[in-house]
């Protein structure tokens, strides 16, 4: 019995062993030859040793699996050396059958000029970075079956040629939101960590804020008639109302707006030292900043954190001001101006989101602007004004960057000015008539300026943490083919907008309503009836109670067509 | 006695506060040097391929603006040196046995020495290496020949 056993476990392994060499003499015509000749010993992989593998790591077994039977194992491409290491009758591969004329369905005809080499002094010439190497690859790599490789794969062979070309990447991910920063013939030193920079900045910044309050509570200020006060403080009304100077009023919006608005102009301002206006460089130059530029990816979230923000801030402050019924005369036009900076606020941001020239704005150059289209009588002009020619291209980039860093710039910066100007003129912030003045308690510009600049320097620490924490959106640079993919969707601060044009009639519901909301919301104080003067101060007064409902139902219609935008 | 303890109080936690501000301050600067410090432009190359040896015969003397540089071959041994004027930098002209500056008239021989001013530095000589396969190599930065 037990002899029987022996012999039968005998007559397995060895069945074992055949089908073992049947299995993997099938896998790789070459591997059986693998001990006798040094050069395959050699290939690069299989497996990285190190846990976790680098995208290089990963981008070696891809290679070692798709690639090397044809660009040899150093990336030398197929030459006489390498071929030697095949088994004979593959050796001559133009002649061998499999890629010659008459290639067999399943393969295909390698190409008379040979097979290019990818790792020594001048190789792969025609591509300047990273992202033309790697989008090549995923569109004509390998040459049977083209498009066989995911991205994935496609930027970890990327990233592996640019080690086999010894270029030294370090821990930088390689995607298409960062390769075309990454160039291919030439050394890049790459920026360390932004990260402890701000975190120390953000501390300093809290603690400055604390030292501020600590000083105040233990009654150590001078007072008013003590102080001369800066510039600063002399942009400020004297004494203002306390009750209107609280936190709880104000919201702190209308300052905050202010703030973030100079964040924006100074980033932006820096941001101009490295972006490029033009098609082909426009994206790249973003990715260069995000990518290369010491603090450059800083500079480029807090710009659009900021910008963000500001919308946000913006929205409450005219809530803010309608639900106090601020917005009574003398105060109606200086309203009108505020929601003028709404507008320009929305356009700056949407010019500013198509600068970045990449994939995620495909909305914006499709349908932001064939909005324009369906204006009756004007619509193709404007188009034409907007877009600078039959279709978006060089000029219409062009356009959108003139009008975002200086025609919309201009006059932002300029109704900005107006508008403190006539709330400084009115008197501060809203507040009681003035009969009542010696009775009601007033508190000195010094405090209000020290309030200002507690919120600032909290504001501008949450700002830079975001900044650090949550990346603006980017993406791959714009490819030729236009056609909008499924996916595209507007920027959140329009999305209102992309869920209304879902309704039908794009001119009705893309143009005609959004103007409506701003009309309605421009008429309040001059429709409906306003906030009695004795009234003022605080929040709901009786007055103007109808224009209060309606803007609060306006807005809210807009947050929940925004919120119905985030989900679908 | 109060107020004599209360003021040194204010003014320390005030000198500190305006020396966090300081220091805020200071790190914003400090980025903005950081974030001015890279260079988008690499510059142009320092090795240039000259291509086949005999395109250059003994006797030659041949101009390539794009360097900007003259090679010469004097029997045999390779010679080059810089056309870009040492005044100002602007591209040297070949005036009949010598080389002259449109911009500001500095003049110099064929040996690249200064003949007149403004210039007052001669021509920079760059090195030429002769390689395995016959071709040259010119080398616009490093030891001169």
């Amino acid at each position: 019995m037990s002899r029987f056993l022996v012999v039968f476990s005998f007559i397995l392994f060895l069945l074992g062993a055949v089908f073992l060499s049947v299995v993997t003499a099938g896998v790789s015509p070459f591997l059986g030859t693998a001990q006798s000749t040094p050069s395959v010993a050699d290939r690069p992989g299989p497996p990285p040793t190190v846990y976790p593998p680098s995208q290089a790591d990963n981008g070696t077994q891809v290679y070692w699996g798709i690639c090397q039977d044809c660009h040899g194992d150093q990336g030398q491409g197929l030459t006489a050396d390498w071929r030697a290491a095949f088994a004979p009758v593959y050796r001559d591969c133009w002649a061998s059958g499999c890629h010659g004329e008459d290639a067999p369905e399943n393969s295909f005809q390698l190409p008379e000029s040979g097979v290019p080499a990818l790792a020594e002094p001048g190789a792969l010439p025609q591509f300047a970075n990273a992202f033309e190497l790697g989008t090549y690859i995923q569109s004509s790599m390998p040459l049977s079956p083209v498009g066989s490789i995911s991205s994935d794969q496609a930027w970890e062979l990327t990233a592996f040629l640019l080690t086999l070309n010894k270029r030294d990447l370090e821990d930088l991910e390689l995607s298409g939101n960062n390769s075309a920063a990454v160039p291919l013939h030439r050394d890049v030193q790459l920026p360390g960590s932004e990260l402890p920079g701000v975190l120390l900045l953000s501390v300093v910044l809290v603690l400055a804020a604390a030292g501020i309050s600590v000083g105040k509570r233990k009654g150590l200020e001078k007072t008013g008639a003590e102080r001369r006060g800066n510039f600063y403080h002399h942009l400020h009304p004297p004494r203002i109302p306390a009750a209107q100077a609280r936190f709880g009023y104000t919201l702190g919006a209308g300052g905050l707006a202010v703030f973030f608005s100079l964040i924006l102009l100074i980033t932006g301002a820096l941001e101009m030292y490295y972006y490029t206006p033009t098609p082909d460089q426009a994206a790249s130059s973003i990715q260069t900043l995000t990518t290369l530029v010491p603090f450059g990816n800083l500079v480029r979230n807090l710009h659009y954190w900021s910008a963000q923000l500001l919308v946000i801030t913006i929205t409450v402050h005219l809530l803010r001001v309608v639900l106090t019924g601020a917005n009574a005369p003398p105060r109606r036009f200086n309203y009108l101006l505020g929601l003028v900076l709404l507008v320009l606020i929305l356009l700056l941001d949407f010019t500013g989101y198509a600068l970045r020239w990449d994939e995620g704005i495909r909305w914006a150059l499709v349908v932001g602007t064939n909005i324009l289209k369906t204006i009756p009588w004007i619509g193709e002009g404007l188009y034409q004004f907007v877009i600078g020619g039959a279709e978006p291209g060089a000029a219409a980039l062009t356009r959108f960057y003139t009008w975002h860093i200086f025609g919309l710039t201009m006059a932002m910066v300029g109704i900005t000015l107006w508008h403190i100007f006539l709330v400084r003129r009115d008197g501060g912030i809203a507040s009681p008539p003035s009969g009542s003045e010696n009775k009601i308690k007033r508190v000195s510009r010094f405090e209000l300026v020290r309030k200002e600049v507690q919120v600032m320097l909290i504001a501008g620490a949450v700002v830079l943490m975001l900044s650090v924490l949550i990346p603006a959106p980017i993406d791959q640079p714009l490819t030729e083919n236009g056609a909008l993919t499924g996916d595209s969707r507007a920027p959140w601060f329009f999305l209102w907008i992309q869920q209304l044009l879902q309704l039908g009639s794009p001119f009705l519901w893309g143009v005609i309503v959004p103007i409506l909301i701003i009309l309605v919301l421009g008429l309040l104080p001059y429709w409906l009836p306003t906030t009695r003067e004795e009234d003022l101060g605080r929040w709901f007064p009786a007055g103007s109670r109808i224009a209060q409902v309606l803007a609060a139902l306006i807005i809210g219609f807009v947050l929940v067509l925004t919120f119905l935008g985030f989900i679908n | 006695m109060e107020e004599e303890k209360k003021l040194p109080r204010r003014n320390f936690i005030q000198l500190i506060t305006r020396l966090l501000l300081g220091l805020a301050g200071l790190l914003g600067l400090g980025g903005l040097v950081r974030f001015f410090s890279f260079r988008p432009d690499p510059g142009s190359p320092t090795v240039y391929d000259l291509g086949d040896a005999a395109d250059y015969p003994p006797g030659s003397k041949i101009i390539r603006p794009d360097i900007p540089a003259v090679i010469y071959n004097r029997g045999g041994e390779f010679s080059a040196f810089s056309l870009s004027c040492t005044h100002l930098g602007c591209l040297l002209e070949e005036d009949g046995n010598s080389f002259s500056c449109p911009c500001h008239g500095s003049r110099f021989d064929q040996n690249g020495s200064v003949l007149n001013g403004p210039a007052s530095e001669n021509l920079m000589p760059l090195r030429i290496e002769t390689n395995d396969d016959n071709t040259l190599t010119l080398y616009t930065k490093g030891a001169g020949n």
